[in-house]
């Protein structure tokens, strides 16, 4: 049983820093997401930890963090729902042969490039449990991660939603997540088959069929909840239980199945139908609390599992500098490169090439996933935190530098393509951001 | 975006800037196999050592009360351990090859012939073992009287990995 005194203090020490800190963050325009991120880190052993190590011990014994933990991952189980409820797949055809170039080599250059780096990594900061294959194949596929909802937010802000910057940057980060989050499937599923009894084929059988069956089968039968919702203007709170019922039940089949809770929230939220106003509609019901309450808790566990003290000494900030070096020039290079020689203007594919760099939330979700399954180490995940952090940190900054408004709004009035999901953005009237 | 309204401009970009690149992940995929990492040590391990004798040592009060087992957080050759009921002494160690090394900052309780003393904590992989085990001695540092007390640990089976 958890000490319920313990849990209530943890959970209100968290929303009070991270609502603070994030307010900060607001102030010096930055999303306010990555405010909250860093609150994590200041909750943890990087900083309070090591200011008050007795004060971080009384108000985060190991023994409680467990049930953080299981709060903060049905946040998170809640928000990859509302991710895969934002991403629409139809929207990439809108945009032709540039925004399928852009988003594939916003996948494989950073791809490609991290494992280039695991070639150096690997030796240094794994050991032998670890196959090479899974480490290089997860550095990937968290290098080339997007944080969807981050992005739209930072395109809503600067009114570019309806921008071609703005419409190809959310067509490519959903080709991205979708391709990363199928990637790190792989991964999850080639380490867990290897502790599973069941074997390999029988497992990606059971998900291929799993799959279709959601894709070709209960896909149809969501549209009920979108015929009720047109007929009605509303849908009920039975009808709103039953989504998350039907949330909860495919995320319990995938992990039965051996992959991850989060990857059956992710896809139901996927298949659900993408009609504007119902999309907005489903987030408003399930936004507030997830993004209030429960991510900063996701957070704050993050924050604590991250200890900057272990990259200690020149050698090991070499290596976390070289992960940020690689992540950028992949994600922010790649995209870059590939929209120029699509025909973009120079300054405009900066402009992507920076907000594709963006990953926020959905790098800590990955790196988590990693260190559970033991794919990362301890330092590694400090160092791929600290990158997330950067990455997201500098987006807004060297996008006004480098694209300032004045140019990009030129081109939301000259832009007749299609807009974008605008429920993707996950704002909050404070401007809250996941 | 004129350069790639042609299906052929198209494919010739997709193929040098998707395909190759794939291509070269094969490669780097492929090479990395026959990469050496660190031997592993991660996990949670039972010591077995004199812990009467450990007592008796100038900073051992602590270590001998607990129940001596220890947990290792390892990131490649450098790694934290955990000594006693993992909530007191937290340490860094590093790994060369099969052997680590790690120095254990006593805790308070030990008195005041311990202040400013350190455990050493030497010992040997065995990487054929099954479970792992490593062999060992804790000793004093700046003690010529005290003997190195002998230690063997055991690795427990891992839990199950990959729930969150």
């Amino acid at each position: 049983m958890p000490n319920l005194f313990t849990l209530v203090l943890q959970i209100a020490v968290v929303l009070a820093v991270c609502r603070m800190v994030g307010s900060l963050f607001r102030l010096i325009h930055q999303p306010r997401v990555v405010g909250e991120m860093f609150a994590g880190i200041l909750l943890g052993p990087s900083f309070l930890g090591w200011l008050a190590p007795g004060l971080s011990a009384h108000l985060f014994p190991p023994t409680s963090l467990g049930f953080v933990n299981a709060l903060s991952q049905v946040g998170v189980m809640i928000f990859m729902f509302l991710v895969g409820l934002g991403i629409n797949p139809k929207e990439l055809k809108h945009h032709g042969h540039a925004a399928v170039l852009t988003s594939h080599v916003s996948i494989t250059a950073p791809f490609v490039l991290a494992a280039f780096l695991s070639l150096y990594l690997y030796p240094k900061l794994s050991d032998e449990s670890v196959a090479f294959t899974s480490f290089a194949l997860f550095m990937g596929a968290a290098m080339s991660i997007t944080a969807f909802p981050v992005l739209a937010r930072i395109l809503t802000e600067k009114d570019l939603l309806g921008s071609r910057l703005g419409t190809i940057a959310i067509a490519c980060a959903a080709v991205d997540d979708v391709t990363g989050w199928c990637i790190l499937a792989y991964i999850v599923l080639l380490i867990r088959s290897a502790h599973s009894a069941n074997p390999l084929w029988l497992t990606i059988g059971g998900l291929i069929g799993f799959a279709l069956f959601m894709i070709y089968g209960v896909r149809r039968a969501l549209r009920r909840f979108q015929t009720i919702y047109e007929r009605q203007g509303a849908l009920s709170e039975n009808v709103l239980a039953f989504m998350l019922l039907l949330v909860l039940s495919s995320a319990l089949l995938t992990e039965w199945l051996g992959l991850h809770l989060l990857f059956g929230a992710f896809l139901m939220g996927a298949i659900m139908p993408k009609e504007q106003k119902f999309v907005r509609y489903i987030v408003d019901r399930f936004e507030t609390i997830t993004i209030t309450l429960l991510l900063p808790l996701f957070f704050a566990f993050t924050g604590l599992r991250t200890n900057i003290g272990l990259v200690n000494g020149p050698e090991m900030w070499m290596y976390a500098g070289l992960i940020i070096l690689v992540a950028t020039a992949g994600k922010l290079g790649g995209s870059m490169v590939a929209s120029w020689l699509a025909g973009m203007p120079l300054r405009e594919a900066a402009g992507l090439g920076t907000l594709m760099n963006t990953r926020g939330l959905m790098e800590l979700v990955i790196l988590n996933i990693g260190l559970d399954i033991k794919v990362i180490s301890p330092a590694l995940f400090s160092m791929m935190v600290l990158m997330a952090l950067f990455t997201t940190f500098m987006t807004t900054p060297v996008l006004e530098l480098i694209c300032p408004d004045r140019i990009l709004r030129a081109k939301v009035a000259t832009f007749s393509g299609h807009p974008p999901v605008p429920s993707m953005t996950f704002e909050s009237s404070d401007g809250t951001a996941a | 975006m004129p350069m790639l309204r042609n299906n052929r401009n198209f494919i010739i970009a997709y193929a040098l800037l998707v395909g190759l690149p794939i291509l070269g992940l094969f490669g780097v995929l492929k090479s990395g196999r026959g990469l050496a990492a660190p031997i592993s040590l991660d996990g949670t391990w039972t010591v077995q050592a004199d812990t009467n004798y450990l007592a008796t040592l100038p900073c051992g009060k602590s270590l001998a009360a607990s129940d001596l087992g220890m947990t290792i957080s390892q990131s490649g050759g450098s790694f934290t351990l955990s000594l006693g009921n993992g909530t007191k002494s937290t340490t860094p160690g590093t790994l060369v090859g099969t052997s680590l090394k790690a120095f254990v900052v006593p805790l308070l309780s030990d008195g005041a012939a311990c202040r400013g003393r350190e455990l050493s904590l030497l010992a040997t992989v065995d990487p054929k073992s099954n479970p792992r085990s490593l062999s060992g001695t804790i000793s004093v540092n700046d003690c010529d009287t005290c003997k190195p007390v002998a230690f063997r640990a055991l690795r427990q089976p891992s839990a199950t990995k990959g729930g969150l």
